[in-house]
């Protein structure tokens, strides 16, 4: 072998390792997912108004980690307003993570107002759980100026409230450092504790992006089942929603509180199983939420409509004042 | 199995191994679509994409190691020269796509809005990829061959009747020739 054949095979032989462990191991398992791929968003036209709420029934739809504005949030999106169409709904609570590739001032059209279109025009309200957007518990300048856009373009009232749906107590939480788990996060606890002490409402619900259970790639979230959990309980919460892990997982009742993860908005990653979990599956998804009386009925909606998860709770009204 | 047809099915084989390189992005897309829970359909334009890339540049890239192999003094130095044009197509390919849609995304998204096809932009850049591939085999192999005749000058050399000797009677004749 001469010279330069030596140093051909050389750059070949660098090039095919480097090329099997950075394609395989990393490029490759991106791009399948990421959403990266543009895509056309819904072009339905709904009827406004079309739901029902009464102090006995509403429904909403929970949604997390959708914000690519690409070709698997619109299915996501499209399969939303069809959903509406067959059992419509006045309310989406957005789990967090509303805005990936760029800052959400300038992807706001992109990423939230050309999916949701449909469900806007119809008069569809929105309120957002606070994510910190989005490597783990991130806290910086830029994570503030960013939140900040998120409830300033979305109306939020802020960074952590409650609303009534119906006979629902909605308590939509910020999860984001410092919001819950660093200094200052007794400030929301409290309210939290306070707010949950004095509802009447015969349903609460939490929605929060950081799960405090799951067995997705990132896993439950350090210090909320310590901090959040025994407040749950205490105040028997009936469900708590959360995204953060791009998959779908319900865990069985924990001291009485049913927790899920929405958060296959539009990427997709690999979900375990705990011996908490009752399903879990990496799918892209968000969640429908129909409360009548004390019976609920939740549904795992896929784009094309399928249903892989069903689950019903019963209010739990002995717990309460 | 003689000479020629293990050269015959190596030749196949890298057509297959181009072929698919070029066809791995859509496909992990198309993948990852099905996964998700995506109709049948989603994700089938890319793979059609790269298809249209695909199938005719595993051909050029199969008949120009055919050619090589015909034209070389060094069996080495063709397969070095294949090796790296794969190797650059494999990066090219995927990083390429990669790169420009998790970089650019708001005007991918903005040219969408306009009704610009993404398969154009898709077709678009895995063609930059295959062209850098075939610059770096061919300039590989005409770095390792310098007296080899071009490839564009094949067809006028078969004009004239005369057929690049085979590599087996090159190689034989070596020792004679620094004698």
């Amino acid at each position: 072998m001469n010279r330069r054949q030596f140093l051909g095979a050389a750059l070949g032989a660098a090039g095919t390792v480097a090329t099997g462990v950075g394609l395989g191991g990393y490029v490759l398992p991106l791009l399948a997912r990421e959403d990266l791929i543009p895509g056309q968003p819904p072009d339905i036209v709904l009827r406004p108004r079309a739901w029902t709420t009464t102090d006995d029934r509403v429904s909403f739809v929970a949604i997390g980690d959708n914000g690519s504005g690409g070709r698997q949030a619109m299915a996501v999106a499209r399969q939303m307003a069809e959903t509406y169409q067959r059992r419509p709904y006045g309310n989406v609570v957005l789990l967090g993570d509303i805005s990936y590739y760029g800052r959400f001032e300038d992807r706001f059209t992109d990423v939230f107002v050309r999916p949701m279109g449909p469900l806007l025009d119809a008069g569809v309200s929105f309120d957002l759980a606070i994510g910190n957007h989005d490597e783990g518990l991130r806290h910086s300048d830029e994570a503030f100026e960013e939140i900040e856009a998120e409830i300033r373009l979305l109306r939020t009232p802020g960074r952590y409230y409650s609303r009534r749906l119906g006979p629902v107590h909605l308590f939509l939480l910020d999860s984001s450092r410092p919001g819950l788990f660093g200094p200052g996060s007794s400030d929301q606890l409290e309210w939290l504790d306070d707010t949950l002490a004095s509802s009447d409402a015969p349903w609460r619900v939490v929605a929060m992006h950081h799960p405090p259970f799951s067995s997705g790639r990132h896993g439950s979230t350090p210090g909320a089942q310590e901090r959040l959990v025994p407040i749950f309980e205490r105040h028997a919460v009936d469900l708590v929603l959360a995204g953060h892990d791009h998959d779908y997982e319900r865990t069985e009742p924990l001291g009485g509180v049913t927790y899920v993860v929405s958060g296959g908005g539009c990427k997709l990653t690999k979900v375990g199983r705990s011996d908490f979990t009752a399903f879990a599956a990496s799918i892209l998804e968000f969640l429908h939420v129909e409360v009548d009386g004390d019976r609920l009925v939740a549904r795992c909606v896929q784009p094309e409509g399928q249903v892989p998860d069903r689950f019903e709770l019963r209010a739990r009204t002995r717990g309460r004042r | 199995m003689n000479r020629a047809t293990v050269e015959r099915v190596a030749v196949v084989l890298y057509g297959l191994v181009d072929w698919l390189v070029i066809m791995a992005p859509s496909l992990a897309v198309k993948l990852a679509a099905d996964r998700g829970g995506l109709g049948d359909s989603r994700g089938l334009d890319l793979v059609i994409a790269s298809l249209v890339v695909a199938v005719p540049h595993a051909i050029v890239a199969a008949t120009r190691l055919r050619y090589e192999e015909t034209a070389a003094r060094s069996r080495l130095d063709v397969w070095i020269a294949a090796v790296d044009a794969l190797v650059v197509l494999a990066l090219a390919t995927t990083l390429l796509i990669v790169t420009v849609l998790a970089l650019f995304a708001e005007e991918h998204a903005a040219l969408a809005n306009r009704g610009f096809p993404i398969v154009a932009l898709w077709i678009g850049l895995q063609l930059v990829a295959v062209a850098l591939a075939e610059v770096t085999g061919r300039a590989v192999f005409r770095w390792l061959e310098p007296d080899a005749p071009p490839a564009g000058r094949r067809g006028a050399g078969g004009g004239d009747g005369v057929r690049p000797e085979p590599p087996s009677d090159r190689d034989a004749r070596q020792p004679a020739r620094g004698a």
